[in-house]
């Protein structure tokens, strides 16, 4: 991409109420109906009357698969009203991040859910064997938005190291129970083969199938990567992200966010063949206009680049935890004290914090505008 | 003694799981949350005492976090952001400290069911330790983190000696990061013997068993000073801690060995422990007779409830077995 600071979002976007219950089969509402009608009118689509008449229909595989799809349309659309450069279709056919891979791959067993903080928790899987592709989990979902977007696209595809550190370890500690004595050291080498079992028998075998379905950039999705800050697990992380990456012809970056980015500044310059740290910084930053000291969400990016990391920066200048819309002259000042930072403007990407799923559509549309808008004020301001 | 008991917060059931969540959809109310608590405490006492723990605790389902009662029921404490818990995929609420800290009511009673704890079993209180409180915070007041720490500690004093009074008979303190440090740190001799003051002023005049419980981390990072701690009971997570290195000790005191883990689904073979346990026994206490506990390595909270009910067996099993084999 020739021009400077395209601008992209990170992967999720939240799901239409019809799509949840459209795909649930459960009853819609008339207000259900009517948000998916308003939005088609908003986002010009032109054949919006097919999928109301779809959401009266009876419940169906047939209709289940083309709610899907109608979700990703309207995604796709929103992504590119608001005028983004790169962009996916929200991630509308999956689950959740983790859920999707994990329930389409062999070898894994969900056990209930486990706190994640106060009333909150998530459901929790155990790899009971050896884990194996038994389909592709992310091609059709790729195949349908090359179909249907304009622009560039990237696909997310959430990253071995995390799968690994959300899920427990059963199998691999089996294996050395009566061979490793050692607790601590037999819980470290089960890891280790896990992680490379996971890379090597599904991971990069799906990776295969999205480049020759013609996929050109995969972004691999890591927020578990600073989760253990040891040298040891980082260097594992690390030494993940290249086995996973290594010998394919195609454009890969990282996103990780809400991280110890002191820490991974340290190992990024390590990543083999990642093009892009796709980063989060708004939501550490105020919400005052300018360029320099007033920018204290960005203090870390210097690491990054003290530490000798030299691929592009997808910044985040726009917080996807808040529904305050960042004006276009903040994130316009966002850009350019990056390019202050990071010296050469053709390595800063504009991009959200991570995923927008947390946001209504109003809001994540709001603020994509505003994206588009400050990185063309940012454009401006260098000539 | 030989015994065994558990570390921390035990997992929600799955019904109170359920419910928790139609509550914070708005779906139930508060009367259906209190029974659902009470419930799944029933069962959490009911399955400790039939593992044959020999101290029990409520389960701590109310518990948000290890330091949430502190953080809830002190003066001059505020709940601050979602922070991560150490190397977990789990998160806790800092602990601002805004004021002069006070206790001005008992924290553990407020957040506990001691009503339905049975009469025929020894119960067991958990409680944050000095340091971990006081790493764990965002000190807004006080001059240093030592001055909160120690401030903490007298708190904690007070507690201990009501839960006394209330009937409990044991209390361990957790210190996961007194031992969490993922770059190889050292404490500092200086800290460490702030650390087993705050611990002094804790302890002081409590008639009960104390124990300091370290998790997530290579107890060998405190050693050799840990041994002179004014406590009487250690807590070592055996799947953080070097082993090796771990043997070249000798203990004077009881210790009470994270066998299980907490962390992984994977049930041991009570077999395996044996094995394991007999070893290290053997290896820091020699010929001297002291307190030998069998326990998971951390709070079970990490695991479903029924995999947390199956490593409460296997802790109860490893403890009857070495019981029977060292002739007690």
């Amino acid at each position: 991409m020739n021009k400077l600071f395209p601008t992209q979002e990170v992967g999720s976007l939240a799901k239409p109420t019809w799509r949840v219950k459209g795909y649930r089969g459960a009853p819609l509402s008339k207000e259900d109906v009517a948000e998916a009608l308003e939005w088609g009118r908003r986002l010009e689509i032109a054949d919006k009357d097919v999928l109301v008449k779809l959401l009266t229909e009876k419940d169906s595989p047939k209709k289940r698969k083309a709610v899907l799809e109608w979700s990703a349309k309207y995604a796709i659309k929103l992504f590119e009203k608001a005028g983004l450069d790169i962009y996916y279709d929200g991630e509308q056919w999956r689950s959740e991040m983790y859920e999707h891979i994990i329930r389409n791959t062999a070898g894994f067993e969900f056990l209930g859910h486990v706190k994640s903080f106060d009333y909150r928790y998530f459901n929790k899987a155990a790899c009971i064997s050896k884990p194996k592709y038994v389909k592709p989990f992310y091609v059709d979902e790729f195949l349908f938005t090359k179909q249907n977007a304009n622009g560039k696209i990237k696909v997310p595809f959430t990253g071995s190291y995390t799968l690994v550190d959300w899920t427990f370890n059963e199998y691999y500690q089996k294996k050395l129970r009566g061979k490793v004595k050692d607790f601590r050291r037999r819980k470290l080498e089960a890891k280790h083969e896990f992680l490379f079992d996971l890379i090597n028998e599904v991971v990069r075998p799906e990776i295969r199938n999205l480049i020759d379905a013609g996929a050109e950039w995969i972004q691999i999705d890591e927020p578990a990567a600073t989760t253990n800050p040891t040298e040891e697990e980082m260097e594992l992380f690390v030494e993940s992200f290249n086995a996973t990456v290594k010998g394919f012809n195609c454009t890969f970056s990282l996103h990780n966010c809400y991280s110890n980015y002191g820490i991974l500044a340290k190992y990024a310059c390590k990543l083999r063949n990642c093009s892009q740290l796709t980063l989060e910084f708004a939501n550490r930053d105020n919400q005052k206009t300018g360029v320099g000291d007033v920018r204290v969400g960005y203090k870390e990016l210097k690491l990054f680049e003290d530490y000798g990391f030299r691929g592009k920066y997808g910044v985040g200048v726009v917080d996807v935890h808040t529904d305050f819309v960042e004006p276009p002259e903040l994130v316009r000042d966002r850009i350019l004290h990056v390019v202050n930072v990071v010296g050469d403007p053709s390595r800063v990407c504009a991009s959200t914090d991570c995923g927008l799923r947390t946001r209504t559509w109003e809001v994540a549309f709001q603020k994509l505008k505003n994206l588009v808008q400050g990185a063309e004020m940012a454009r401006k301001a260098l000539k | 003694m030989i015994g065994c008991y558990v570390t921390g917060i035990l997992p929600r059931t799955k019904e109170l799981v359920e419910l928790t969540r139609a509550y914070e959809r708005g779906k139930a109310d508060e009367r259906e949350l209190e029974k659902a608590f009470e419930d799944a405490t029933l069962k959490a006492i009911n399955a400790q005492s039939s593992a044959g723990l020999t101290y029990i605790t409520d389960g701590m389902l109310k518990w948000q976090d290890l330091l949430r009662p502190f953080t809830e029921n002190l003066a001059g404490v505020k709940a601050g952001s979602l922070s991560r818990w150490f190397n977990n995929n789990t998160f806790y609420r800092k602990p601002v400290i805004v004021d002069e800290i006070k206790r001005e009511k008992s924290i553990i009673q407020n957040s506990s069911y001691i009503k339905l704890l049975p009469r025929n079993i020894p119960w067991k209180a958990i409680l944050p330790a000095p340091y971990t409180f006081a790493q764990l915070s965002e000190n807004q007041f006080y001059k240093s983190s030592e001055e909160l720490m120690f401030k903490y500690a007298k708190i904690l004093n007070e507690e201990i000696k009501s839960l006394a009074k209330l009937g409990f008979k044991y209390v361990q303190l957790s210190d996961p990061a007194l031992v969490y440090k993922p770059f190889n740190q050292c404490v500092s001799k200086d800290k460490i013997n702030a650390v087993s003051e705050a611990l002094k002023a804790a302890v002081d005049g409590v008639q009960i068993k104390t124990c300091l419980q370290t998790f997530f981390g290579d107890f060998c990072k405190i050693l050799p000073e840990a041994l002179d701690f004014p406590i009487d009971h250690l807590g070592i997570d055996l799947y953080e801690t070097d082993l090796n290195k771990l043997k070249d000790y000798h203990f004077d005191k009881g210790i009470a060995l994270g066998l299980v883990d907490a962390r992984n689904s994977l049930v041991e073979e009570v077999e395996n422990l044996i094995e394991s346990v007999k070893e290290i026994v053997e290896s820091l206490h020699g010929s001297r007779q002291k307190d030998i506990f069998v326990c998971p390595n951390c709070d079970l909270e990490f695991l479903p409830w029924e995999r947390a009910q199956e490593k409460m067996h296997a802790v109860g099993s490893v403890a009857k077995r070495l019981r029977e084999e060292l002739n007690e």
